[in-house]
C-alpha cells in the first residue's frame, strides 16, 4: 500500500479491499491490503474485517479464501471505526438535564437531538 | 572553557558557575588563577580587555530602570486568550443580606467575565476551561488602585465599580415602637 | 494561579500594592475609614455632635444615635441577633451587650441612644466579653446542633458569632434539662421553616408587620414557650415580599423551600445583577453553582431595593429559566410543516433571505419586556440600514394604550420617567396621588418605599383613583375609578384641588397596566396636563424592565403599528414577545427570538434561541432612569447566543453588515446615540434636565373607567415568559387561591 510492490492477489473481501501476498519480501511486509479504490485517501486501519485482519496479521496462515470463518446468524457486519465523524458512536448521558427544552402547548411535538 | 570543566574537579566548575553570577572575590581568585602545567588555561580576565571588563562591572552591579508599565503577560505563560479577551470588573463586594457581618465587603476584589462551563455526561461533573474564574472573590486588594494596577500588568482589560459613597445616618431608637403620633406603634409583636 | 500570585507580589514587595495578606487589609480598612468618618465628621463642625469613646476611638454622631450605630461608624462592628439596621428596635437577643463606663451592667447597644457627651463604650473589655458568652450559651442551650444538615450553615450568624464570640464549652446537661423542640409550620411555598431552630429574635415578625405589611406572623407565649407562627394553623402567607424573611433569620429556622438542600453557600459563585421582572431594577446577586442558576439574592443598594427583593424576581428565574427553553434554533420549512431543529447556519441563511426579499415597508420588529439596550441599538441599526423605521416596543393587547407616552411624547426623558425617583418618595412629599395602578403588584418595592415613609409619617396624604378596595399596605383616600375624576381635578372643580394646589411636593403615579376599555380613556395626556398645571411631579410606573431604554433609544410603542389587509410578503421579528392577541400580518414571516417559549413562539417560521439576564451582560434601564447592567451568571445553553450577536449575524446575511463585532464596540456605538446608556452605574442617578412644554387642553373624552391588570395576589405570580414557566410560582398562585378561599376573599 502507497509503495510499489508485486505479489499475488490472495483473496477480495466483500468490501472490495484486495489482499496481496509475496514472500519475497521480509517476513512483516510480504502480506499486505489494497483498500477499495472508492474510500480514496479516506481508508482506514479498521475498514480491514476481521478474518482478514487475522491473516494480515499472521494469526494465521490460512486466508479465509480457502478456510472460511464460521457464519452464525448472530453475527454483524464489520464496520469500520466512525470516530470523528458523524456516525461516531456517543455515550448517552447519565446526567438528568437541568434545563427542559421547548414543547408547543399546541400538541405538536419537535425532536431535539442535543448532545 | 570546556577545557577547564574537562580538567578541573567539580569543585572548581561550581566555582567557575560563580563567577559570571556572584561579585568577584579575591580569595576564589587565587584558586581559579591556572597553575603551572596547563599552558593554555586562562583566567577569563587576561583574556578580556580591561575596558570590557570594566563595563561587565558596570552591568552587574547597575539597576535597570524602564519606565513603562510593568506588563508580565508576554512571560507569565499564560495562553493569549486569556490575556487579549478577557474583561475585569473591579469592585467592592456587596454585604451578604443572609449574613449580618460586613467583614468582608472592605476590600476590592476582581472578577473575570463568564465562561463556559459542561458537564461531563457519565456523573455530571463540571468542566471549565477558564482556569482565571478561581481568582473570583479570593484575590483581594487594600484599594482599587492595586487591583488596576494587577490588571494592568497581566494585560487584562477591566472596569471599575465605585460603591456607594454617602449612607445615611441611621437615628432610630427604641421608643418608637411606643410612640402615640407616629406610625410606627407596634401593632402585634 | 495562586502560587503565581504570590510570587508577583514579592516581585513588588517595594510596591504597597497586591496585598494579600487579609488580616493586614482588613486593618488597614478598618483604620481608614475611621479616619474618613472622623475628617468628614470634623468638616461639619456642628455643634450638636456628641462625642463618644468607642474603644477609646473617638466619634462624632448626632444626639439619639444608638451605641451600636456608633460603633460601626468607628468600625467596630458589635455582635447582634435581633437587631437589623432597616427594621425597628426589639432589644430582645441581648447579643449586643456592651459595657459603658459608669454603667454597673452591661448595656443593650441596639437599643441605647447616646444623649450625653463623652460617653465611654468597651466593646472588647472582659465584662462585655463574658456577657456575651452567657448569650451565647443560653442561645445554644435549645439550639439543635443540625448544622451539617442545616441549609443556613455557612452563612449562619449563630454558627459565626458563636464561633468569634462563644465560649468553647456550655454547662447544659440534657438528661436533666432535655432541648426544646417545636412543631414546624407551613407558612406557604416559598419560606420552609424549622421552628426548633428559631432563636426568638422576631425579625421576621417585625418585617411581615412593618415593611411586607402582612400581620400574619406574630409570637405566641412566653419564655421558653414562646413561638413564632401565624396564630392560626396552616397559613400561608399572603404576601408579595415574604421570601425576605429567609434572608433576615440569622439561623436556619427559615430558609427558602424551592432551594431546600440544593447547594451549599461556599460553592457559590456569585455575580453581581440587576433584577428583570419588573420595571424597578432592583440590585441582585446571582448565586450559581457549576454552570447551574441555585438562587437569587437581593444586594444593598439603599437608592432602589434597600435590601429587599420581590418574592417573583427571587423565586420565578430560579426555576422559571430551567423549563421551557429555547435553546436550538428552530425552522418551519413550510406553513404547513412543523418547526424542526437545524443548525445556526440555515436559520440565519432563512433570515438573510427574508430581510433581502421583503419590502423594508413590509417589515416590524418588535421587542419584549426583558431585552436589553445593546439588542435595540442593533436591532435598530439594521431595520434602518434595511430602509425600515418600524422598530418597536411590545405593548400588551388588553392594555389601554391611551396610558402610554406616544412616540411624540419620548422627545423628552421627563415624559416617560419615574422621575421623582425611589428614593425621592422619603423627601417630603405632601400628597401623593395613584392613578390606575395597584402599585403593590405592579412594584413591589416601590410600595414598600410608600409603606416606609407613611409609616415615618413622611407621607401622610395618598389618594387613588382607579381599582376600589386595593390593598395597598397603607391608608388613602378613593376618589373614583373613572377619568371623570381627572377631568375635574383639572377643571379644578374637585375636592383634593385645594391639597394639590398647597402640596410643596405633590407626586403622581401613574400606571402602565391599564386595562383596555371600549374607548381610549387619553390617561396620559390628562394626567401630563394634571401635573403640569397643579406643578406636580409626574411620574410613570412601568411595567417592563425594557420599556426606557425603549424609549431613549426611539422606540415607538406597539401600539402605533400600522398593519395593514394586503397579502404581499412581510416580516414580523419578535424579540421576547409574549402577547395571545397579538395582530400579525397576513403572509408573514415571523422571527421569534427569545429565550423561553411561550406563546408567540408557536406562531413562529424561525425561532431563534437567544439568552436570558442572567446570562447575557447587558445595560437595563429602570423605570427611575437607572442605568444598570446585568452580568453574565452562566453561559447560554446548548446552542443559545447573546442577542445582540443574533441579531449581528442576520445583518451579515441579509448583506448589511453592522460596523461592530464586540460589546465594547457596540457600547461604542450605543454612546453615539444615546451617551447617557454606557454611564452604568447603579448608585448615581442622572436625571433630565429638559423640560417639556407643559400640556394646556385636553380635549374632552366621556368618562372610562382607570382598573389596573392585577387585582388580588393571585395575579401577581405568573405575569410573563419566566414566571409563567416557574413552578414554584404556580405553587404559590394554588397556595394562595387556596388561602383566599379559606378566608373568604374574593380574588
Amino acid at each position: 500500500m502507497d509503495t510499489l510492490k508485486f505479489g499475488d492477489l490472495v483473496g477480495v473481501d466483500k468490501y472490495g479491499n484486495k489482499y496481496y501476498q509475496n514472500n519475497y519480501y521480509f517476513y512483516g511486509k510480504n502480506r499486505w491490503v489494497e483498500y477499495n479504490d472508492k474510500v480514496f485517501f479516506d481508508y482506514d486501519a479498521s475498514q480491514v474485517p476481521a478474518e482478514w485482519h487475522n491473516w494480515l496479521h499472521y494469526m494465521t496462515d490460512d486466508p479465509p479464501t480457502t478456510n472460511p470463518r464460521v457464519q452464525y446468524k448472530w453475527m454483524i457486519d464489520h464496520t469500520e471505526n466512525f470516530s470523528g465523524t458523524n456516525r461516531q458512536y456517543v455515550p448517552y448521558s447519565t446526567v438528568k438535564q437541568k434545563i427542559t427544552q421547548w414543547q408547543p402547548k399546541d400538541g405538536q411535538k419537535i425532536k431535539y437531538n442535543v448532545k | 572553557m570546556m577545557a577547564n570543566r574537562l580538567l578541573f574537579a567539580p569543585f572548581v566548575l561550581r566555582r567557575s558557575f560563580s563567577l559570571s553570577s556572584a561579585a568577584l572575590n579575591k580569595k576564589n581568585d587565587s584558586q581559579l588563577v591556572p597553575t603551572k602545567g596547563v599552558a593554555d588555561l586562562k583566567d577569563p580576565r587576561t583574556v578580556l580587555e580591561a575596558d570590557e571588563m570594566k563595563r561587565k562591572e558596570l552591568l552587574r552591579n547597575s539597576v535597570i530602570e524602564v519606565n513603562e508599565p510593568m506588563n508580565i503577560s508576554p512571560i507569565i505563560g499564560i495562553p493569549d486568550e486569556h490575556i487579549e479577551t478577557r474583561r475585569v470588573r473591579i469592585f467592592k463586594p456587596s454585604k451578604n443580606t443572609m449574613q449580618s457581618g460586613t467583614n468582608n465587603i472592605n476590600l476590592w476584589v476582581i472578577q473575570f467575565e463568564c465562561r463556559e462551563r459542561w458537564e461531563n455526561p457519565l456523573m455530571g461533573w463540571t468542566s471549565s476551561g477558564d482556569s482565571l474564574s478561581n481568582i473570583d472573590g479570593w484575590l483581594r486588594f487594600k484599594t482599587k488602585e492595586d487591583a488596576m494596577h494587577f490588571c494592568e500588568k497581566n494585560g487584562w482589560q477591566y472596569s471599575v465599580e465605585e460603591p456607594e459613597v454617602t449612607k445615611r445616618p441611621i437615628k432610630k431608637s427604641y421608643a418608637d415602637n411606643f410612640s402615640w403620633n407616629k406610625r410606627t406603634r407596634v401593632g402585634s409583636k | 494561579m495562586l502560587r503565581f500570585v504570590a510570587a508577583s507580589c514579592k516581585r513588588t514587595a517595594n510596591n504597597p500594592s497586591c496585598v494579600v495578606w487579609l488580616k493586614e487589609c482588613r486593618r488597614h480598612a478598618r483604620t481608614s475609614g475611621s479616619k474618613q468618618q472622623q475628617t468628614s465628621a470634623a468638616q461639619e463642625t456642628k455643634p450638636k455632635l456628641l462625642e463618644v469613646f468607642i474603644d477609646e476611638k473617638k466619634v462624632l454622631v448626632e444626639p439619639g444615635t444608638t451605641i451600636l450605630e456608633a460603633a460601626a461608624m468607628a468600625g467596630v462592628e458589635i455582635p447582634r441577633f435581633c437587631y437589623h439596621e432597616r427594621l425597628s428596635v426589639a432589644g430582645n437577643c441581648r447579643m449586643c451587650l456592651v459595657e459603658v463606663e459608669k454603667s454597673i451592667k452591661p448595656v443593650a447597644s441596639c437599643a441605647m441612644p447616646i444623649m450625653m457627651n463623652g460617653m465611654k463604650v468597651k466593646t472588647n473589655s472582659p465584662m462585655t466579653k463574658q456577657a456575651r458568652e452567657g448569650v451565647m450559651e443560653f442561645l445554644l442551650m435549645n439550639h439543635p446542633l443540625d448544622c451539617p444538615i442545616c441549609d443556613q450553615g455557612g452563612e449562619c450568624d449563630l454558627q459565626d458569632q458563636s464561633m468569634a464570640f462563644g465560649s468553647d464549652r456550655s454547662r447544659l446537661q440534657v438528661e436533666l434539662d432535655p432541648k426544646r423542640a417545636v412543631e414546624d409550620k407551613n407558612i406557604g411555598p416559598l419560606v420552609k421553616t424549622i421552628m426548633t431552630r428559631c432563636i426568638h429574635c422576631t425579625r421576621c415578625v417585625r418585617f411581615m408587620n412593618e415593611i411586607a405589611g402582612c400581620e400574619d406572623l406574630g409570637t405566641t407565649g412566653r419564655g421558653s414557650d414562646m413561638q413564632i407562627g401565624t396564630y392560626l394553623e396552616n397559613t400561608a402567607l399572603l404576601s408579595e415580599l415574604s421570601g425576605n424573611i429567609v434572608d433576615l433569620c440569622p439561623v436556619g429556622a427559615l430558609t427558602s423551600k424551592p432551594y431546600a438542600f440544593t447547594a451549599r453557600p461556599w460553592e457559590l459563585r456569585r455575580v453581581d445583577s440587576v433584577d428583570v421582572l419588573d420595571a424597578v431594577g432592583s440590585n441582585i446577586s446571582v448565586c450559581t453553582r457549576s454552570g447551574d442558576l441555585m438562587r437569587i439574592l437581593p444586594r444593598e443598594n439603599d437608592a432602589v431595593n434597600e435590601e429587599w427583593l420581590a418574592d417573583k424576581s427571587r423565586h420565578a428565574p430560579v426555576d422559571g429559566l430551567k423549563a421551557q427553553r429555547l435553546t436550538v434554533p428552530l425552522l418551519r420549512p413550510s406553513k404547513s410543516s412543523q418547526l424542526q431543529m437545524c443548525d445556526w447556519e440555515d436559520a440565519l441563511l432563512a433570515v438573510g433571505r427574508a430581510l433581502n426579499g421583503i419590502q423594508p415597508s413590509r417589515m416590524e420588529a418588535i421587542v419584549g419586556p426583558f431585552v436589553d439596550a445593546e439588542t435595540m441599538v442593533v436591532l435598530k441599526d439594521l431595520f434602518n440600514t434595511i430602509g425600515s423605521e418600524n422598530v418597536y416596543l411590545h405593548v400588551d393587547s388588553d392594555l389601554d394604550k391611551s396610558c402610554f407616552p406616544s412616540s411624540k411624547d419620548l422627545d423628552f426623558q421627563k415624559n416617560y420617567l419615574f422621575n421623582t425617583s425611589i428614593a425621592g418618595l422619603e423627601d417630603g412629599v405632601d400628597l401623593l396621588l395613584l392613578i390606575g395602578t395597584n402599585i403593590r403588584f405592579e412594584a413591589p418595592l416601590v410600595n414598600a418605599r410608600i409603606r416606609k415613609a407613611w409609616r415615618n409619617n413622611l407621607i401622610n396624604d395618598i389618594a387613588v383613583i382607579g381599582e376600589n378596595g386595593l390593598d395597598l399596605l397603607y391608608d388613602y383616600e378613593y376618589l373614583g375609578d373613572s377619568t371623570k375624576v381627572l377631568a375635574d381635578i383639572v377643571a379644578g372643580k374637585h375636592k383634593i384641588v385645594d391639597r394639590l394646589k398647597k402640596a410643596q411636593k405633590a407626586v403622581v403615579i401613574l400606571g402602565q397596566q391599564i386595562l383596555k376599555k371600549d374607548s381610549d380613556s387619553n390617561a396620559y395626556e390628562m394626567v401630563r396636563a394634571l401635573c403640569d398645571k397643579y406643578g406636580a411631579e409626574f411620574n410613570l410606573l412601568h411595567a417592563n424592565a425594557s420599556t426606557v431604554a425603549a424609549f431613549d433609544l426611539g422606540l415607538k410603542p406597539s401600539s402605533e403599528r400600522k398593519t395593514d389587509n394586503s397579502d404581499e410578503q412581510s416580516l414580523l421579528w419578535l424579540i421576547g414577545v409574549d402577547d395571545e392577541n397579538l395582530t400579525i400580518p397576513n403572509n408573514s414571516f415571523v422571527i421569534y427570538q427569545g429565550h423561553t417559549g411561550d406563546i408567540c413562539a408557536n406562531t413562529a417560521d424561525v425561532i431563534l434561541p437567544g439568552s436570558a439576564f442572567t446570562e447575557k451582560q447587558g445595560t437595563m434601564i429602570s423605570m427611575e432612569g437607572r442605568v444598570q447592567q446585568t452580568l453574565a451568571a452562566i453561559t447560554p445553553p446548548n446552542m443559545a447566543r447573546e442577542d445582540w450577536k443574533i441579531v449581528r449575524a442576520c445583518s451579515e446575511l441579509a448583506n448589511y453588515p453592522l460596523p461592530y463585532d464586540t460589546l465594547l464596540e457596540v457600547r461604542e456605538r450605543m454612546q453615539q446615540l444615546a451617551p447617557h446608556l454606557t454611564r452604568h452605574s447603579n448608585r448615581k442617578l442622572e436625571k433630565p434636565s429638559l423640560r417639556p412644554p407643559p400640556i394646556s387642553s385636553v380635549s374632552a373624552q366621556s368618562p372610562v373607567s382607570l382598573l389596573p391588570r392585577m387585582k388580588s395576589l393571585v395575579d401577581y405570580w405568573q405575569t410573563d415568559a419566566i414566571s409563567r414557566c416557574s413552578p414554584t410560582m404556580s405553587k404559590c398562585v394554588l397556595s394562595t387561591k387556596k388561602e383566599f378561599d379559606k378566608r373568604g376573599i374574593k380574588y
